[in-house]
């Protein structure tokens, strides 16, 4: 029998979840006759009777200060409406561990299962059954992974049989039969699949579920990343393959503190004092669309693993998130069908790396938000990490012949299934619907644990490689780490969260938190020592063999044999066609008179300019005590800076700053100068603050549409500018990624693709944290300088255009060929000393800087527009590679910026205006206070 | 000169245990990470050490409540170690999380571990914030905070559930004792409830207590984010001789238990 607790707060006490939940029904659904929500946990106990769960309730669940339960009874009385919300059975409760745990500490022996979930009474006499339904699909449950309990269970655990190991006749498969056997669960092209088929044919034999599975992961776009190593024919001329060219371009930098470069799990160069910093960013939009809590959490998990997994091991040090949605206000109706909305999304989205990052203690502290109306095709969730590891430690050492393939961490279970192949596929409105086992609750606490065990195992030398079990789950660690040697696996050793996993399963779940490590054989037991003294499970599966095979069983019989060479070598390489046609974007209308407080309002409150803050403030930034340049600094607390500085090692004055920069719409005028712009505005992020260009390195994301003849020409455009960029600053790639699959394709003909994104990031070294700047005015009088080379013409694509309702098409294009002058001479000035703060130029152009300047100094600015120049372009161009600097009055700017182009725009002034003037003619003198209320007003609606 | 020992307790989900084993370390104390589990098997004893910290972090993933399981971990498997610990007249320090667990052992208000009388709920804004705030000290017998008193102090906060909650008759017995040691104040140093200087809503602006001896302290701010210049977020705008405002709490902490 099942013993239920029930938990709620006192009378007088406010119900937090319960007045959010109002909050969000009445203002985000607009649903006025539900007058109140109380909340409710409810716990359930398998095993144990009621005299137990009432010492539980005591001791454990309800805090008499402010809570009050019953057993087995409601403790919401009086609602209209009462309804409860729980996980699925099968999607993994994190908090059900922490339960038996405590009742064990407690002396509570027969307990064999726990479970929590919320209850929630709605209250108001009007309220109807359909808006109960609207708030249960809109806000309360996701039902991908949640539902709603209409007879509670009878029993908390699952038990299951395992399914027979088929094997799949693909030799007798017509065209048509291999093409539905790909459809929604494999992903591969009819060409793929016949070249599965031929091999098999050449073998004799059929494969197993286990095989076919384990090779349509392994060639999945995802993880293989076909259209990236495809042989490439551009308007009939064939170029290198996209990943070469980078490649190539960071072989020929050569750059002397690059220590492995698009080798390992992340990309790593040299810090000091015998350490190395890596830096990996990945994306996560497929899963983010349909389960964007989970989606987010699972992506943040897993890009905090490629660190873990760098090397012999590396400690994580920071996180950053990058996102691009449609508006949160976009009307219900333009949501495609088989889409969440984008206001839910970005909440959720949030939510999942606020709780991933500040659980493991990881600081989150850059990034950044983009809006466009096409991504409710499909948001980027771009998540990047960073770490810290001893520079001798910095290359994994290759398997040998009889070491132990050693599982680490979480259980395996049947969440995750199909996630790298459904990751490569299409948004359709069947999406959500078929795939909704391909996500799941991220266990953030048991990623922490598991990497304190590793780094400890690190430290005494016991991990000859690490990898991570990401997309592909064992057959993607296993198959890769043990690719020169091959390995064999006992499947059933892998420990399950529940009984009832077919082989397949096993193989190819993606249950997040699990690493797999190459142990030789006499270090085992000390690692297992380890493991135990974390709380972390460690599991041997088997061995790496040395006879080429991929092989698995499953209680004594093979279930696979896969020969590495053809598993990893027998993808045929694609041939792809590639053309880009310039489109032609309407231009604006010449505007007549300007209203120029409420223009620059309009500039600020937009979405891509607005503060961020209210995001910024639900992340842990502080955590490990290493930060040098916050997120938002200045008098108030909310003068957005550029990049952030870290001391990794504290104690010292080294550090580590990380930027990094994209610009989607740009990329819809032109893909090569779009890149150049994303490239160049994560470079000066960095060098803004104070960062060494000439002690940088980068890291691409390409996340495109579908990529068709006309995407693949953009796309390698897009890689060109990469390439020109790297070669023009000395800037080497190190690591990259490429998800192409952000098109929606709906069943009535609807095609909707997403801008392509290009998100660049950065990072590098100063020696001394106490020559950096940030971006708030210091003080008055000072000189204020734009630096930097710029055609204040090239409007197109930036916000000022968007609000006359026009792209455009003269877009801003970097000057490579003065660019890197430019980084090195700010940079000098900023090593110097002569800088007081720094700015670089981004969305909403020098105006936006401008005010955030003033806004961190709470200081005024007093500017002279060049009487040539048009005032709507000076202050509204978003060429990257633009600085404004402050110059203390006493310095003589000339004689810092003589080199490169500058002009002094203006003085900081006391007061709290910005005016601006022409020709000696006054333009205008807008109040901070009320461009402050513009500025912060989109995300603090969104985010309350 | 011996060195104080300071244990660092950890256990899954604690994640300020480097920092604060630094500013200990700072402070001029020998410091070990000890886990709980060592704790419960006796390979080590917390009789080893003068001073024990409990960092900040998630314990358990802050299942149920903030640092409940592992409150009850403490109170079912250590009681008898930490009474003795205790009555020893040694230091207890916890931090945001730490602190969590101390009022869930009931080690504050009162040095009672069957008996919880104070809380920290969920945040007035429902939601986890990290933001920098100013606390005054307030004059009373504490330990860590001697020579700071009537100053006002920048701190970072970093929590989701940090609002301070008693009845109104501990609350009372509490403020009569001095057993506050920290409020949240507003720009011109004073307590205030005012979001967002007083980031959670806690009753009477508090953001620190200690039992009545003063050498059991629980706060929610992290000090030991703030030992190095370069941790503050202004630190650009500060005069140059300005020292790191957390560091004192730990000096004063290593100081007292030299005596021990």
């Amino acid at each position: 029998m099942i013993q239920e607790v029930r938990v709620t707060v006192k009378d007088g006490i406010p119900d937090k979840k319960g007045e959010d939940v109002l909050y969000e029904i009445n203002h985000a659904l607009g649903i006025k006759n539900v007058e109140k929500v109380r909340t409710a946990r409810v716990y359930r106990f398998e095993g144990i009777g009621k005299d137990d769960a009432a010492y539980l309730a005591e001791k454990l669940l309800a805090e008499d200060v402010f809570q009050f339960y019953r057993i087995n009874g409601p403790v919401i009385e009086g609602a209209e409406v009462i309804l409860e919300v729980a996980y699925k059975p099968g999607v993994m409760n994190p908090e059900a561990a922490s339960l038996i745990k405590s009742a064990a500490d407690l002396g509570i022996s027969g307990l064999v299962a726990a479970d929590s979930c919320w209850e929630y009474g709605f209250y108001g006499k009007e309220i109807t059954g359909a808006e109960i339904e609207r708030i249960v699909n809109s806000l309360l449950v996701n039902a991908t992974v949640e539902y709603v309990v209409k007879n509670p269970p009878t029993t908390l655990i699952i038990h299951g049989t395992p399914g027979p190991t088929k094997i799949i006749p693909i030799r007798e498969m017509s065209d048509e039969e291999l093409i539905e056997l790909s459809r929604d669960k494999l992903f591969l092209s009819l060409e793929e699949m016949k070249v599965i088929q031929n091999y098999f044919t050449g073998i004799q034999r059929d494969p197993t579920d286990c095989e076919i599975e384990t090779i349509a992961q392994t060639w999945s776009e995802h993880c293989v990343h076909k259209t990236f190593k495809a042989r490439l024919v551009v308007d009939g001329i064939e170029k290198k393959p996209l990943l070469k060219r980078l490649k190539d371009a960071t072989e020929e930098i050569s750059h002397p503190l690059v220590l492995s470069a698009f080798v390992d799990n992340s990309g790593v160069m040299e810090f000091y004092d015998g350490m190395a910093i890596c830096g990996k960013v990945e994306t996560h939009n497929s899963p983010s669309a349909i389960e964007p809590y989970g989606g987010a959490m699972t992506g943040s998990g897993g890009v905090f693993r490629d660190i873990v997994g760098t090397g012999q091991g590396a400690k994580v040090v920071a996180s950053t998130d990058m996102f691009c949605f449609a508006p949160p206000h976009t009307p219900r109706e333009h949501i495609p069908p088989g889409c969440l909305h984008p206001h839910y999304l970005l909440r959720r989205v949030v939510a999942g790396v606020r709780d991933y990052g500040n659980r493991m203690g990881i600081p989150t502290n850059n990034g950044s938000v983009h809006f466009h109306r096409d991504f409710r095709a499909k948001p980027s969730v771009i998540v990047g990490a960073y770490g810290i590891l001893p520079a001798a430690g910095c290359r994994k050492g290759k398997p040998e012949a009889g070491d132990l393939v050693v599982a680490l961490g979480g259980r395996t279970g049947r969440d995750g299934i199909h996630g790298a192949t459904f990751s490569s596929g299409e948004m359709t409105d069947r999406t959500i619907e078929v795939n909704s086992s391909a996500v799941q609750i991220g266990h953030p606490i048991e990623e922490k644990r598991m990497f304190d065990a590793i780094l400890a195992a690190r430290d005494e030398g016991l991990i000859r490689a690490i990898t991570d079990c990401g997309a592909g789950g064992f057959a993607s660690a296993v198959g890769e780490m043990g690719s020169e040697t091959g390995a064999r696996i006992a499947l059933d050793r892998a420990p399950l969260k529940y009984t009832g996993l077919s082989p397949w399963e096993i193989l190819l779940s993606e249950s997040q938190e699990r690493m797999i490590l190459a142990v030789a054989p006499e270090h085992v037991n000390r690692l297992f020592e380890i493991c135990r003294g974390y709380n972390v499970e460690a599991t041997v599966l088997g061995e790496f063999t040395g006879d080429h095979y991929f092989t698995a069983t499953y209680e004594g019989r093979v279930v696979m044999n896969l020969d590495m060479e053809f598993l990893h070598n027998g993808l045929p390489q694609r041939l792809l066609k590639a053309s880009w046609k310039r489109p032609c974007h309407a231009e604006p209308g010449e505007a007549t008179t300007v209203n120029w407080s409420g223009l620059y309002s309009q500039v600020l409150s937009h979405l891509n300019v607005c503060s961020k803050e209210p995001i910024v403030r639900l992340y842990d930034h502080g955590v490990q005590g290493t930060n040098a340049l916050p997120p938002f600094g200045g008098i108030n607390g909310d003068g957005p800076n550029d990049a952030v500085i870290l001391t990794p090692i504290l104690g010292k004055p080294y550090g580590m700053i990380i930027s990094h920069g994209l610009n989607p719409v740009l990329n819809t005028i032109d893909p090569y100068y779009g890149s150049l712009w994303a490239a160049t505005e994560a470079a000066s992020n960095a060098v803004a603050c104070g960062a060494n260009p000439n002690e940088m390195v980068l890291i691409d994301n390409f996340i495109w549409p579908f990529p068709d003849e006309e995407l693949l020409g953009a796309l390698d455009m897009a890689v060109d500018a990469c390439v020109d960029f790297a070669r023009a600053t000395g800037m080497p790639f190190i690591s990259g990624k490429d998800s192409l699959s952000s098109t929606y394709r709906g069943k009535d003909g609807t095609v909707i693709k997403i801008p392509p994104v290009l998100c660049i990031s950065a990072f590098g070294r100063i020696p001394d944290v106490s020559r950096s700047v940030s971006t708030d005015f210091k003080e008055t009088g000072s000189h204020i300088v734009l630096v930097g080379y710029r055609n204040p013409n090239e409007m197109a694509g930036s916000v000022y255009y968007e609000i006359l309702g026009a792209t455009g098409n003269n877009l801003p294009r970097i000057n490579m060929r003065l660019l890197k002058k430019v980084l090195e001479t700010v940079y000098g000035a900023i090593n110097s000393g002569k800088l007081l703060a720094c700015h670089d130029i981004s969305e909403g152009g020098l105006a936006a800087s401008l005010a955030e300047m003033c806004f961190g100094g709470d200081i005024g600015a007093a500017i002279r527009i060049p009487g040539d120049e048009k005032a709507e372009n000076f202050f509204f161009n978003e060429t990257a590679g633009c600085f404004l600097a402050e110059v203390p009055a006493v310095l003589n700017p000339a004689e810092i910026f003589g080199e490169v182009p500058y002009k002094v725009i203006g003085k900081t002034v006391p007061g709290r205006f910005i005016t601006a003037d022409q020709s000696g003619q006054p333009l205008f003198a807008v109040d901070l206070e009320e461009l402050k209320e513009a500025w912060l007003k989109p995300m603090t609606e969104v985010f309350r | 000169m011996k060195k104080p020992r300071v244990c660092i307790m950890k256990t899954d989900g604690i994640n300020c245990d480097e920092e604060t084993y630094y500013a200990f370390v700072k402070a001029g104390a020998e410091c070990r990470i000890v886990h709980v589990n060592q704790l419960r098997k006796g390979e080590e004893k917390l009789a080893s050490y003068q001073i024990l910290a409990l960092p900040g972090g998630f314990s358990y993933g802050d299942d149920v409540h903030s640092g409940k399981i592992l409150a009850v971990e403490l109170t079912s498997f250590l009681k008898d170690q930490l009474k003795e610990f205790v009555n020893a007249g040694k230091l207890i320090i916890g931090i945001c999380n730490g602190f969590q667990v101390l009022v869930r052992t009931g080690l504050l208000p009162e040095q009672n571990l069957d008996c919880i009388k104070t809380t920290l709920m969920v945040n007035d804004s429902g939601h986890f914030e990290c933001r920098w705030v100013n606390l005054l000290v307030e004059h009373n017998h504490c330990v860590f905070t001697k020579g700071l008193e009537g100053t006002v102090i920048s701190v970072q906060v970093a929590h989701g559930e940090g609002k301070f909650y008693t009845d109104p008759a501990t609350l009372q017995e509490i403020e009569n004792r001095g057993q506050v040691v920290f409020r949240y104040a507003g720009t011109d140093g004073r307590p205030t409830v005012l979001y967002p200087y007083n980031p959670n809503g806690s009753l009477n602006a508090i953001a620190g207590i200690c039992d009545s001896t003063g050498r059991i302290m629980g706060m929610m701010p992290h000090p030991e984010r703030y030992v190095e210049k370069t941790q503050h977020p202004n630190w650009r705008r500060l005069p140059g001789n300005t020292l790191p405002h957390g560091m004192a709490i730990f000096k004063n902490a290593v100081e007292y238990a030299l005596q021990l």
